[in-house]
């Protein structure tokens, strides 16, 4: 660590950006959410405290896109990191083609997500799409997969694990590469089976970057609105609808201004929330297993 | 290599299950590329699979899309091109010198000073508007200005509480990464709505849509490049330092180009964030510099059925990716990127 002044015109760049782009505008958009504020029919903003706050929380509507968000990313992850560490697994254990394999699976990650949903949507197609032809196949009936509340939840999870399980694998694998040899050669003397050393040697081991990657992943997945916007609109109705649709509808659709802005404050308040909560909650298991 | 590889029957139901999810990872991109192949005719009814067994491939839809026969398509190309590129290297030039700073340089902040800072761009603006009556736009930048110099009179003042250390600081700039884009975005379209009424617009400009590109990609360029620069050995910094090389000469000279792979990864992840980014594009652009994925959403309303244009018009916001996944795959192969991520 050394001292010199140049230091300032350094990190000055950056720092002015985010206080001017990121930080002021939450500054206005806090005193807008203290205000009744509309563009369409255009009434002169008026101070009214609290009151799209509260408003908004004895709103149903809020609360069901809050449930149906966190479904959707409670959900979603949970298959994610399943999957993700069974394949960063196979992968870590040199399966025939692994390095084939490395490449392919990198792929979803990078792709856009509204392009993704479009896809799913011809995939999910109920009369001209692939998925329903082999339902068909299998002997079922043409399944309602975006028409049906339960069938497009499912259909969005889907997405989201196709699109995002790669993060976890290519994250725990590096995870993966940085455990000690010695620990597995000493449980293979004791003919310890291989289940045995997954839960006590893997598992705990790579305890604290899962807790890291699955918070990643549950905050992002908190955010999400671009498969939801293309793959089903918030629909059937509104009950696939989450809380950034619901705010884009909110500000964008109706340009209630003053709304919006409380909306996007509880969302912050939400996911600061949830992220306090799920790092209590595995913070115990964290610091015995170090 | 290890003791942890599979061997026997546990080996091959291992494979099975890769082969497995290669399968579903690879179906939905196949299925792309095979339809933006077809035309209405192998479309409609039944879906179809092998381009000349079950249906003749044609290249209607890509000479229709290329020929622009379906509308601006061009212009959102160029647009996201224009866009994507220069917030990237710029995103990434910035950040780089703020994550340098950060692991060279002791840096402290008074945490009175982040409030100062707060207080007076929140009451300033008030004042501004509502007592001196100036326009939004005025108060605004007003109070920013004024907010930034107090905010560091503070720091330079001896104020009672808690001093933010660097790693304080990099916390702060990586959890502007966890804030929901859309308090971000709505905030910025408020902000940019009333500047614009000012004169200077930045809805649907390029300006705005960079500068705001810049600061959604800052929290991961410093979080990534900070590993880098960490990971970098001091003696060749400090070899220079004894024969007096000033400090920006060490950084240009010596730390970039040692930082080369780092620097072409972080602009990689960037590029592809603000290529793929939707939420800042639907807020902040309506027409000249609407980007691919604010076009590609709209396919699904304008096209109705017409799956291979849509697939088509798909793939070419898929594309560029997938060429950059094979660069990022050759890059981690290499082992550079592992440090980044761990």
């Amino acid at each position: 660590m050394r001292n010199d002044p140049i230091k300032y015109f350094f990190i000055w760049p950056a720092l002015f950006v985010v206080l001017a782009i990121s930080i002021f505008p939450l500054i206005y958009s806090l005193t807008t959410s203290f205000m009744s504020f509309r563009l369409v029919p255009p009434i002169p903003p008026r101070f009214v405290g609290l009151d799209n706050y509260t408003s908004l929380l004895a709103n149903p509507r809020f609360w069901h896109v809050t449930l149906t968000t966190s479904i959707i990313a409670f959900i979603s992850v949970a298959i994610q990191y399943v999957i993700g560490f069974g394949v960063a697994l196979a992968l870590h254990a040199k399966v025939p083609g692994e390095k084939l394999f490395r490449v392919a699976f990198l792929l979803p990650m990078l792709i856009a997500p509204v392009a993704v949903a479009l896809i799913a949507r011809q995939i999910f197609n109920p009369t001209q799409g692939p998925l329903n032809q082999f339902m068909t196949f299998l002997g079922f009936p043409n399944l309602p997969f975006l028409t049906q509340t339960y069938w497009s939840l499912g259909a969005l999870i889907t997405v989201e694990v196709w699109q995002w399980t790669p993060f976890i694998v290519l994250m725990l694998l590096a995870g993966l590469a940085t455990l000690p040899d010695d620990v597995y050669e000493a449980a293979s003397l004791e003919n310890a089976s291989s289940w045995r050393q997954f839960w006590d040697i893997t598992f705990p081991m790579m305890l604290p970057i899962s807790v890291a990657v699955v918070f990643i992943r549950l905050i992002e997945s908190y955010k999400i609105i671009d498969t939801v916007f293309v793959l089903t609109g918030g629909g059937p109705g509104v009950s696939t609808e989450t809380l950034t649709l619901f705010a884009y509808q909110e500000g964008f659709k109706k340009f209630n201004l003053g709304y919006t802005s409380a909306l996007s404050f509880l969302f912050l308040i939400v996911i600061t929330v949830i992220g306090v909560v799920y790092l209590a909650i595995l913070k115990p298991y964290l610091a015995k297993h170090r | 290599m290890s003791t942890r590889t599979l061997k026997g029957a546990p080996r091959y139901f291992a494979l099975l299950g890769i082969v497995f999810w290669a399968l579903f990872t690879m179906f939905p991109l196949y299925w792309v590329i095979v339809t933006s192949f077809k035309t209405s005719l192998s479309v409609v009814g039944q879906a179809t699979f092998i381009p000349f067994v079950d249906f003749e491939p044609s290249l209607q839809a890509w000479s229709e899309l290329l020929s622009g026969e379906r509308g601006e398509f061009f212009n959102n190309v160029i647009a996201s091109t224009i866009i994507g590129l220069s917030s990237a290297v710029l995103a990434t030039a910035i950040g780089a010198m703020a994550a340098y700073a950060l692991v060279r340089f002791p840096f402290k902040v008074k945490l009175a000073s982040g409030l100062a800072f707060f207080v007076v761009a929140l009451g300033g603006y008030l004042l501004g508007y509502y007592v001196f009556g100036f326009s939004r736009a005025a108060a605004m930048m007003m109070a920013f200005a004024a907010a930034l110099v107090v905010s560091l009179i503070t720091n330079r003042l001896k104020v009672p509480g808690p001093i933010m250390g660097n790693e304080d600081i990099i916390f702060w700039f990586v959890s502007q990464r966890m804030f929901p884009p859309i308090v971000t975005a709505f905030a910025l379209f408020l902000m940019y709505t009333e500047v614009g009424r000012m004169g200077f617009k930045l809805v649907d400009t390029y300006v705005g849509m960079v500068l705001a590109y810049i600061a959604f990609s800052l929290p991961i360029v410093v979080w990534l490049m900070r590993d880098f620069f960490a990971a970098l050995p001091l003696e060749v910094e400090e070899a220079a330092m004894v024969d007096n090389v000033p400090s920006w000469r060490i950084f240009t000279g010596i730390v970039l180009p040692m930082s080369v792979p780092g620097l072409i990864a972080t602009f990689m992840i960037t590029l592809a964030f603000v290529w793929n980014e939707f939420l800042f594009a639907l807020f902040l652009t309506n027409a000249k510099w609407q980007t691919l994925p604010i076009l590609v959403a709209g396919q699904n309303s304008q096209r109705g059925d017409e799956w291979w244009s849509i697939s088509a018009a798909a793939l070419v916001a898929i594309i560029p990716m997938m060429i950059m996944a094979a660069l990022l795959s050759r890059l981690m192969r290499s082992g550079l990127l592992l440090g980044a991520i761990k």
